[in-house]
Parts: structure tokens; C-alpha cells; sequence
């Protein structure tokens, strides 16, 4: 057991289309990193860029957030709104110093369970690359 | 006791002569002017008007854990011994006589052993004011740039040199461990720091004669005179978080998974949810209510219980109110209507 | 070219008007540079209202922060409207309180000032010392000249009293009036984003020192939030308790936590007034904050905030074709 770095990444998969491609690639038995935490949404559209935050002070390394192809929402406009929310997040979250290698947004549809693995393994790779996170974490700091 | 002397070049000896204890100096922390622990070597700048946040929150921090809790254990934080001897340096007579005043309050029917433990382990040296701010208005409320009020050691800047005055036995105690560094004053200095402080009261402006307002401010329950003044109030903190007498707190739970803590935090009468029920009622729903209770608290309900007025005339309210709310604006209206 | 008299001719005929409830406008203050927001119902108050560079305050966050209270059985609310004055910026306000239904157009009848930049009082008190009596100004040819105590008269270049949002404001006439009272000034700002891109050149380790330097002394006083004319949501998620977003606890970790959600939620809506930095008793530039999301939407959407009341909110609006290039 090697004692390098491990981070903790915490993603937001929309149910329909992340979700079900993450699952794809369980049942395909593609290996990819375990690090994230996985909370399934309805919608990007759902994702509060609050939650983001919220991940970094409970601890998170990264955060990602996955869901379908524009054009292709369930709920037809959701991702749309979440494009612009997580562009503008991003920039927020760079300008007040927080490294982007932290925070990662894609689209993975449901079919795409080989794209996934790559996702996975590129957001690992920057949460490492950028280490731990200890600077925003609520209970490190204070208690 | 009798007065010393300590020239001016000779302060930073003086303040590392206080050594063992944590010394608590006006400095900017990020860009507010506050009391923080002097570190290194450094010299406390003595040359300003006042501290922004006032010193009550090294006694009274903004946030201050009561309990933590674990998984499996709940254990109280050790109170005593972790508080550590505190000198503070440089504090307006204002604010000294504004501890005093919180005193009463945390010492009442039960002794609060968070502010007690911090209060007895804290040695207070004042510095009496020779330029009073454009705001302050101490001498109308039972205090002055003198008042040696909750003080341990009065300092007044003679130019060259501070006139040192120790007026309690930790003052005292304070003095003589210092006492290298220290001369015996000449009857001129002292009668040079008089006149400082003599100048210094008449510089003080703005004055109110508060006879009368405790006792009829519950009269003026219904008057329009709340509706005018809060109108264009905000309901922020800024008035009740700067003011060295306002004390309200909250207590907030916060855990992180199973792990967390108890603590207080600063609360302000003005904020909206301050009275607000878990039934959903307020019964002070808007700002007109807010500043009434105010007002009723620092100048009536307060003197009810402990004789004295909340407020000591420190001026912050005034000056840093974001719509210009005038609290002396405010008493002049009270005065009318009575 | 500021008309007092018409001014008070125009407020006293609004005040006067039966569908009016009452007008808020700016009075001299109790001390030196001082003005406050003035609530005038009675026609003889009018002349007390004044307009000056000391009129920092915008008068649009009263729309939406006098409290709407249930009436007494057999009463009925008054509904009357409320007329405000606003300088360009405050008319801004305005135009997005509308946008998002938060205040109806027949609700508010609007008295346009157009403004050539109002005063840092920081900045001048600095300058001038923290003075008692009641001090004047007034805009002369490009400076501001001050009427102090004593009778003496200083005159000073825009550039040294100015707030810094007034000198690269794009907007000193109100975009919506019912009314102007005098006529439009010239546009004498541009704004570059220079704060912003200084503090974008930077590395994350200096941004994070920097912006946790300037956290720390925050006191969740809560004033940025109740003076923006754009924060009024009556149940604000800053406030909320299960699940609490933000502690009430002033650590940096949560202050930092409510500085950004905060400059979140304004994104696409801040309108740039820069009261938040003015009210600010510990001095945070939280301008360059809410400035980097300003500069943000307008670059790569093209979008401001607070100019047309037709348009659609910018985060309840999508283009399909909207940048992604981060996206994986």
C-alpha cells in the first residue's frame, strides 16, 4: 500500500446520463481510479455551484460535475443553465485562489462508460497533481 | 501610587518587560484596526484615534467554542487554564470603563465562566485621549478621555514621553516589573498630563443631557418618532458588533459528519431573524421595533438593572452607521417628545 | 448642471400627488461629510433634500428592503407608490429589480439625478480629517469643491476624491426615469478591468494569501448584503439554518465561503454601485470581486446587468451556443 497522496473528489452525476455511463463502465469492468465520492443528481441543472463550495470546506480535494450533452438533457434545458453556473463558479473559484486543477465540469453521456474512464482519470490526476486541500476544510482550521 | 514617568524611546522595553503574557495592541489585521497580540519585537504604534472593533472580543471572542463532541465521547473544553494572562495596551477610557459595564452583565445571576476566566486573567493600560474623535461624546454619559474607570494603568502622551499611572494593585505589580525602564514623575509632568486631559474634554463637541431619557423612554413606546429614525436603517451589525458594551450572542451547533463543536458567536438585536420564532412569528418584524429595543435597552432597561447607561459614548455608531443613523440624533428626538 | 430648486419643486409636487406614499431622497447628515437617506411624506419636508458628490448612497435597496407588514383586520395595505430618486447607477438597480419581478414598474415612480461621480468619504476624510460640522460640495468643471467649515472653499481634481467605480463608470445617467431633472452629463469613464486583471496576473498561492489576508477580518456584520439593492431575498441562504451553508462562526474557512457565495449570487446582477465596499467597516475591496464576475459575464456573454428591463435574468437564460471551453 503505497502512502502517496489519495484525494477525496466528490462528483455530481446527472442520473441519466453520467450516472448511467459511470455504471456502464462498472458493468463493462473498465478500471478506473476509486477515488470519487459519487452523489447522483436528476440534473446538472440541480447543481447548486454552492455544493462546490460546501464539498471544499467538508473536506473535498475536487469536485466534479458530469452530465449529458448539451442539446441532449433529459430535462431539455438543465445542463444549459449549469454551463453557465459552473463557467462563472470556475472563474470565481480561480480568482479567490483556489488552484483549477481542482474543480472539473464534462459531459458524459450514458453510452459513453470508455469516455468516462478518461474523465475519471484526468480529474485524479489534477487533484493529486494539486494536493491536499486543507486550507478551506472547516474542522482543520477551527476546532 | 504615585506617578511615573516613561519617555518615549524607551516603550518597546517596556512592553517586553511584560514578557510571560500575551500583549494586546491596536494593529491592522487585513485591513481593520483591531486589538491583536503583539508578536516579535515589535513596538506598539500608540499614535492613533481608535480601534475600529473594540477590544471586547479578546474577553468576549466573536467566536468562542464551549463544547466539543466526538463520536462515542462528549467532553466540555477545558475552560480554565486555557485562557491565557492578557495585557492590553493602549485602550481609550472608553472602552475600559466599557468592560465594567459588560461586567455587570456577566457576572449577574450566574457567573459566565467563558468572560469571567478571561476578564480576571486580563490587565488593562489605558491611554488617555488628548485628540477625542469628531464623535465622541463620553463626557455626557458618566465617562471622559480620562476616566480611569476599569482601568489597571493610565498612560497620557506628554510629547516626549508618557505619564504612567498605576491605579490597582496589577497595575502596580505591572509598573515594578518594568520599574528599569521607568523614572519618578515630576509634579510638572503630572500637572502637564492634567492639563492634557482638561484640554482633551473640552475638544468633546457633541454632548446630550441624558437626565430624563431612562425614565421616559418606556413612555414613548408608540411614539412616530421610532418609525423616522429607522427608516432608513439596514438592519447590519455594524452599530452593535463595533460597540464595546453590546454583548448578545448566539449559540450555534456545528458539526461536520460526527464530529463537531458548541460555540457563541456575536449576535446583533438589529438583524431581522434576531427575535424570530420557530413558529415563524417575530415579534419585532421590522426595523422600527429593532431600533426601539435598542435604544430601550441601552438607555432604560439597562439602567434599570445595573444603574448605568449601555453606552459609553465611544462614537463608532455614529461613525462608521452606513446610512447615517445618529444614536445623539436619536436621544435629541427622545428629549423632544418627552 | 444640479438644480436644487427644481428639485425640490419636483419633489414637493410628487410628494403631494395622491398616489404617492412618500419619496426618498438624500438630506444633509448630522456630521461632516455625511448624508443620509431622507423619507419625506409631508410636502414642507422637501427642503431639506439635496444632491451633491457626498450622495454616495444608493436609494434603490429601499424598494425592497421596507418590510411589507401584515395589516389589521379592516385595514387595507397601501399600495400607494413610492417614488425615488437615483443617480445612474441606483437607476440600474432599479432596471434589475424589475427584470426579476422583485419590485413592479407601476410600484415606483422614478426621479432621475445624472451624476458626475460621488466622493470616496474614505478618501476625503483622510484629506480633510473626520470633521463635525455639516460640510457642502458641489461638481465644478471637472473637480469637486468643498465647502468647509470656517467658509473656506477647496476645490480638488475628480480623480483624487472620486469613489473608484465612479471613475470608470460607464453610466451616470439614469437608464429609467420618469422624470430627469436636469440634463444628462457626459460619459467621462471606461473601465478596463485593471484591478481585476492585476489580481488575474497573479499566482493561486499569492490570489489565496491575498483574498485570506483580507477574510480574516471580515465580521459578518451582514452590512455588503443588506445595503445591495440586489440582495433581498427574504429567506437569504447566508441566514439559513438546517442545512446551514455558512457557519456563523467568523473563521476565514466561512467567511471565504460567504464572500463567494455571496459574489455568486450577483453574478450577472451586481450593478456595480460599490456601496458593499463603502458600507464596509473593516475596509475588504469587495468591488474587485463582484467586478471579476462583472467583467466575466460581460466578456464572454456580452451581458449587462441592470440596462434593459425587458431582458431576461442572466442565470434564468441559456444560449446554446454558449462558451465551454473548459468542459471536459
Amino acid at each position: 500500500m503505497s502512502d502517496k497522496f489519495e484525494p477525496n473528489i466528490v462528483a455530481f452525476l446527472c442520473n441519466w446520463c453520467s450516472y448511467a455511463g459511470a455504471d456502464l463502465a462498472g458493468t463493462s469492468r473498465i478500471q478506473y481510479p476509486p477515488n470519487l465520492h459519487i452523489v447522483r443528481v436528476m440534473c446538472t441543472g440541480r447543481v447548486n455551484p454552492l455544493f462546490v463550495v460546501n464539498a471544499f470546506q467538508q473536506g473535498a480535494d475536487g469536485v466534479l460535475v458530469s452530465g449529458c450533452h448539451p442539446g441532449d438533457c433529459h430535462y431539455m434545458e438543465g445542463n444549459y443553465y449549469a454551463r453557465r453556473r459552473f463557467t462563472l463558479i470556475r472563474e470565481l473559484l480561480e480568482y479567490v485562489g483556489v488552484d483549477p486543477k481542482r474543480f472539473h465540469m464534462s459531459w458524459v453521456s450514458a453510452s459513453e462508460g470508455a469516455k468516462w474512464k478518461d474523465v475519471v482519470e484526468e480529474v485524479v490526476e489534477n487533484a493529486k497533481a494539486a494536493g491536499p486541500f486543507d486550507q478551506f476544510r472547516r474542522n482543520k482550521i477551527n476546532w | 501610587m504615585e506617578h511615573l514617568k516613561l519617555s518615549k524611546d524607551k516603550l518597546g522595553d517596556f512592553v517586553a518587560k511584560l514578557g510571560d503574557k500575551e500583549v494586546l495592541v491596536p494593529q491592522k489585521e487585513g485591513e481593520a484596526l483591531k486589538f491583536v497580540p503583539l508578536t516579535g519585537d515589535s513596538v506598539p504604534e500608540l499614535d492613533y484615534a481608535n480601534t475600529s472593533v473594540p477590544p471586547k472580543n479578546a474577553v468576549f471572542p466573536q467566536t468562542e467554542t464551549m463544547l466539543r463532541f466526538e463520536w462515542g465521547k462528549m467532553e466540555t473544553t477545558a475552560v480554565t487554564g486555557e485562557a491565557k494572562e492578557k495585557v492590553f495596551f493602549g485602550v481609550r477610557p472608553c472602552d475600559a470603563r466599557a468592560k465594567v459595564i459588560v461586567d455587570k452583565l456577566f457576572t449577574w445571576d450566574e457567573k459566565d465562566p467563558y468572560y469571567v476566566e478571561k476578564r480576571e486573567k486580563s490587565t488593562v493600560v489605558g491611554l488617555a485621549c488628548a485628540e477625542p474623535c469628531s464623535n465622541c461624546f463620553c463626557t455626557s454619559v458618566g465617562g471622559g478621555p480620562a476616566s480611569t474607570e476599569g482601568l489597571d494603568v493610565l498612560l497620557t502622551d506628554l510629547g516626549e514621553s508618557y505619564l504612567v499611572q498605576p491605579l490597582t494593585d496589577e497595575g502596580q505589580s505591572l509598573c515594578q516589573a518594568a520599574s528599569d525602564d521607568l523614572e519618578k514623575a515630576a509634579e510638572g509632568d503630572v500637572q502637564a498630563a492634567e492639563k492634557v486631559h482638561q484640554e482633551a474634554e473640552k475638544k468633546i463637541s457633541r454632548q446630550i443631557d441624558t437626565g430624563g431619557i431612562p425614565e421616559g423612554l418606556p413612555g414613548l413606546w408608540e411614539n412616530e418618532l421610532w418609525e423616522k429614525v429607522s427608516q432608513s436603517c439596514l438592519g447590519c451589525g455594524i452599530c452593535t458588533y463595533l460597540c464595546p458594551t453590546c454583548h448578545c450572542f448566539d449559540m450555534q451547533d456545528e458539526v461536520e459528519g460526527f464530529d463537531g463543536r458548541r460555540c457563541r458567536t456575536w449576535d446583533s438585536c438589529m438583524f431581522s431573524e434576531y427575535t424570530m420564532h420557530a413558529s415563524g412569528h417575530n415579534p419585532r418584524p421590522t426595523r422600527r421595533e429593532r431600533t426601539r429595543n435598542r435604544i430601550n435597552h441601552k438607555y432604560s432597561y439597562f439602567v434599570d438593572k445595573f444603574d448605568v447607561i449601555a453606552c459609553v459614548g465611544c462614537g463608532r455608531c455614529i461613525s462608521l452607521c452606513p446610512v447615517n443613523i445618529d444614536i445623539l440624533d436619536i436621544l435629541s428626538k427622545v428629549k423632544e417628545a418627552l | 448642471m444640479v438644480d436644487l430648486d427644481k428639485l425640490r419643486t419636483v419633489a414637493k409636487e410628487t410628494v403631494s400627488r395622491d398616489d404617492v406614499k412618500y419619496l426618498i431622497g438624500w438630506s444633509q447628515g448630522t456630521f461632516g461629510f455625511r448624508v443620509s437617506p431622507h423619507f419625506v411624506k409631508e410636502p414642507e419636508e422637501v427642503d431639506s433634500l439635496t444632491f451633491s458628490p457626498l450622495c454616495c448612497n444608493n436609494l434603490a435597496t429601499y424598494l425592497t428592503l421596507t418590510e411589507k407588514n401584515p395589516v389589521p383586520r379592516g385595514e387595507e395595505a397601501d399600495t400607494r407608490k413610492v417614488a425615488l430618486m437615483v443617480k445612474g447607477c441606483d437607476s440600474r438597480a432599479v432596471v434589475q429589480q424589475l427584470v426579476e419581478h422583485g419590485v413592479g414598474r407601476d410600484q415606483v415612480y422614478i426621479i432621475g439625478c445624472p451624476c458626475e461621480g460621488v466622493v470616496d468619504v474614505k478618501k476625503v476624510e483622510k484629506k480633510f480629517g473626520e470633521l463635525l460640522e455639516p460640510v457642502q460640495a458641489s461638481w465644478e468643471n471637472g473637480k469637486v469643491s468643498f465647502q468647509l467649515p470656517g467658509g473656506q472653499v477647496e476645490s480638488l481634481p475628480r480623480e483624487e476624491v472620486l469613489a473608484q467605480n465612479c471613475l470608470t463608470c460607464r453610466y451616470p445617467n439614469p437608464v429609467v426615469s420618469d422624470i430627469l431633472l436636469w440634463d444628462e452629463v457626459e460619459v467621462k469613464g471606461n473601465d478596463d478591468y485593471e484591478d481585476v486583471k492585476e489580481l488575474e496576473s497573479k499566482s493561486s498561492q499569492d490570489k489565496w494569501a491575498y483574498w485570506q489576508d483580507k477574510f480574516t477580518s471580515c465580521i459578518r456584520c451582514y452590512s455588503c448584503r443588506n445595503v445591495c439593492p440586489l440582495c433581498y431575498c427574504e429567506d437569504c441562504i447566508l441566514d439559513r439554518l438546517n442545512p446551514t451553508w455558512v457557519f456563523r462562526s467568523t473563521n476565514v474557512a466561512e467567511n471565504t465561503a460567504f464572500q463567494m457565495a455571496r459574489a455568486f449570487h450577483l453574478a450577472g446582477r451586481c450593478i456595480e454601485c460599490g456601496e458593499c465596499e463603502r458600507v464596509c467597516p473593516v475596509d475588504i475591496p469587495l468591488m474587485k470581486i463582484n467586478r471579476k464576475l462583472y467583467k466575466e459575464v460581460h466578456e464572454k456573454y456580452e451581458f449587462e446587468p441592470g440596462l434593459d428591463p425587458e431582458t431576461k435574468p442572466f442565470q434564468a437564460s441559456y444560449r446554446p451556443d454558449d462558451k465551454e471551453d473548459f468542459i471536459l
